[in-house]
């Protein structure tokens, strides 16, 4: 091939390159604008864990010990004591170091009452490294503000304004499909 | 034959040059230094170091639980992540004679095969990036970006899941889960053409990697390649056909093979695997049922009986193996893993010598090394 034959196919590539994003130029932006317009992250996403406490302000929580047991970097840390009045325990600590959390969310999957959750919030970089050592107190403040959260057990559950603790509709539920397609089957018959 | 582990210069010797490529150099997809002996434009020598991301994982995993270990499997290939996960849970669930519903295992299916695509894509915008081009790399990361978000909606988290479990998946789909699988895939057929308006048709592009970096069929078993660098030398070795898991009996597909072995033989494989993947998916949401089970039964302790089980899977790198030796308790006695960019990374003084030195940017991305799975 001549030089001047493969500086012509060089310039037949770059049109043909310039061609194909000429053919997308117009698309919409994908780009999210994150400070100003915050993205909603789905309730099963593994951002921030919180504790969640019942409407009337008492721990779900039993302190049962499955989440420590199931850590695989082993940040929850649990102190509990025998509950004075009636059986089972209650906490006294409970404490978890974001820090070092893998996100894996096995803690969530192991509470047998849907206390630890995990929360759409997802905004927790701080400048201190010990300020991502959550205690008790922070990690029901977390909870306190989720609006929605997820937890195997009783799946998505919402807070209404009024603070009540309901389930969350079908389309947000992970498996939600069959009530979703039972209801339109019901419709249609 | 044990190869030298670090380049000397030959006293007298004055027209070697020799460079340091890393572990900080970008192309390098991670951290991987080169020392590289050149002669002029030629590469005369050429000696990888490993190990700058070394994290233990085999030796932490004997200390973890069954169900633990899944977290750490993600970590390997990062880039692939839910990939990871499948060849120990595959491992363990033969241990236990687990068994998995159809539904759980086509659920599986798709996700390894959207996993499958994600990281073609962060290959072919990085190594195209190697290269010198950045309008790919700006597309790919786009279409990517919508399989990450379809996974965080039912899996959880975008790049390292968690979401495999032993007999099944761990939650059931998002009620959207099929519809927005059935319309990525809508989208991806559409960008398609333009990737191969852009790389694989381009001749700019071929001019750069027609012929560059042969590897022979031989050179490619001898070293134990696998994966798309072993397709694009002529060895039509693919895990999927040779040993099928979950529901790859079931699908039918191709897998695509080239001989010439050189860097455009590589790009063009993994270009026909995306493909093959687009179909796969299509084949795996009709057969899927909406509803269903999504988990076998499994003991609420993981407690496999004395053994040991060696399961491998195909994953964007080449074949991925775990080998899992369980004395009945709650913890494995023994966890190795056979990673693919591992192997792979052994041909680069094979390709490297006499090379141009330009062109070892163009072989490494071709070989598309992942330094999690690597160094482990």
């Amino acid at each position: 091939m001549s030089l001047f034959a493969e500086v012509w196919e060089a310039v037949k590539a770059v049109g043909a390159g310039l061609g194909a994003v000429n053919k997308r130029i117009s698309e919409p932006a994908v780009t999210e604008f994150y400070p100003y317009k915050k993205p909603e992250i789905p309730p099963v996403s593994v951002q921030f864990l919180a504790l969640i406490q019942n409407e009337d302000g008492t721990d779900r929580c039993v302190a049962c010990l499955q989440c420590e047991r199931v850590c695989p970097s082993q940040v929850i840390t649990i102190e509990r004591k025998r509950n004075p009045e009636g059986k089972g325990f209650v906490l006294e600590r409970f404490d978890l170091d974001f820090a070092n959390c893998m996100h894996c969310a096995n803690c969530v999957e192991a509470c047998p009452v849907s206390a630890i959750v995990t929360v759409g919030a997802f905004e927790h970089a701080v400048y201190d490294i010990n300020l991502l050592k959550a205690d008790k107190a922070m990690l029901d403040h977390i909870g306190h503000e989720a609006r929605v959260w997820y937890s195997p057990k009783f799946g998505v559950e919402l807070r209404t304004p009024e603070g009540k603790i309901q389930k969350a509709p079908p389309e947000m539920q992970p498996g939600g499909l069959a009530e979703l397609l039972k209801a339109e089957g019901g419709e249609a018959s | 034959m044990r190869g030298p582990t670090t380049v000397e210069p030959v006293p007298g010797r004055t027209d070697e040059l020799i460079i340091n490529m890393g572990p900080q150099h970008p192309a390098t997809h991670g951290v991987l230094k080169v020392v590289i002996g050149v002669e002029g434009e030629r590469i005369t020598r050429a000696v990888p170091h490993i190990g700058f991301l070394h994290r233990n994982h085999e030796k932490i995993e004997e200390a973890r639980t069954y169900p633990q270990i899944i977290t750490y499997t993600d970590r390997m290939d990062y880039v692939s992540g839910l990939q990871n996960e499948l060849p120990f849970i595959l491992a363990v669930e033969d241990l236990l004679g687990v068994e998995v519903p159809q539904r759980a295992k086509l659920i599986r299916t798709i996700f390894f095969e959207l996993f499958r695509i994600a990281s073609h894509l962060v290959w072919l915008g990085t190594g195209m990036l190697d290269l010198g081009a950045i309008t790919p790399f700006l597309y790919t990361f786009r279409d990517r970006e919508m399989i990450l978000e379809i996974t965080e909606k039912t899996a959880g988290a975008r790049m390292l899941p968690n979401y495999f479990t032993f007999g099944g998946v761990r939650r059931d789909v998002h009620p959207d889960f099929f519809k927005d699988v059935a319309h990525f895939l809508d989208f991806f057929e559409t960008r398609l053409p333009d990737y191969y308006a852009l790389v694989l048709d381009s001749p700019v592009f071929q001019a750069r990697a027609v012929g560059v970096g042969v590897l022979s069929r031989e050179r490619a078993i001898a070293r134990g390649a696998s994966g798309p660098v072993l397709r694009a030398s002529g060895v039509a070795y693919d895990v999927r056909k040779a040993e099928p898991y979950d529901a790859y009996p079931d699908l039918e597909f191709q897998v695509p093979t080239r001989t010439e072995g050189d860097v455009f033989a590589r790009f063009w494989v993994r270009f026909k695997e995306m493909e093959e993947s687009v179909k796969i998916i299509r084949q795996a949401l009709e057969k899927v049922p909406k509803t269903g089970p999504y988990k076998g039964k499994v003991p609420p302790r993981v407690k496999p009986k004395p053994g040991a089980r060696y399961r491998a899977v195909e994953i964007s790198r080449g074949h991925l193996g775990t080998y899992v030796v369980s004395d009945g308790s709650e913890r494995p006695l023994r966890v190795k893993h056979r990673s693919p960019s591992f192997a792979n990374l052994q041909l680069i003084p094979d390709l490297f010598v006499g090379a141009r030195f330009a062109d070892a940017i163009a072989i490494l991305s071709s070989l598309d090394p992942v330094f999690g799975e690597v160094d482990r």
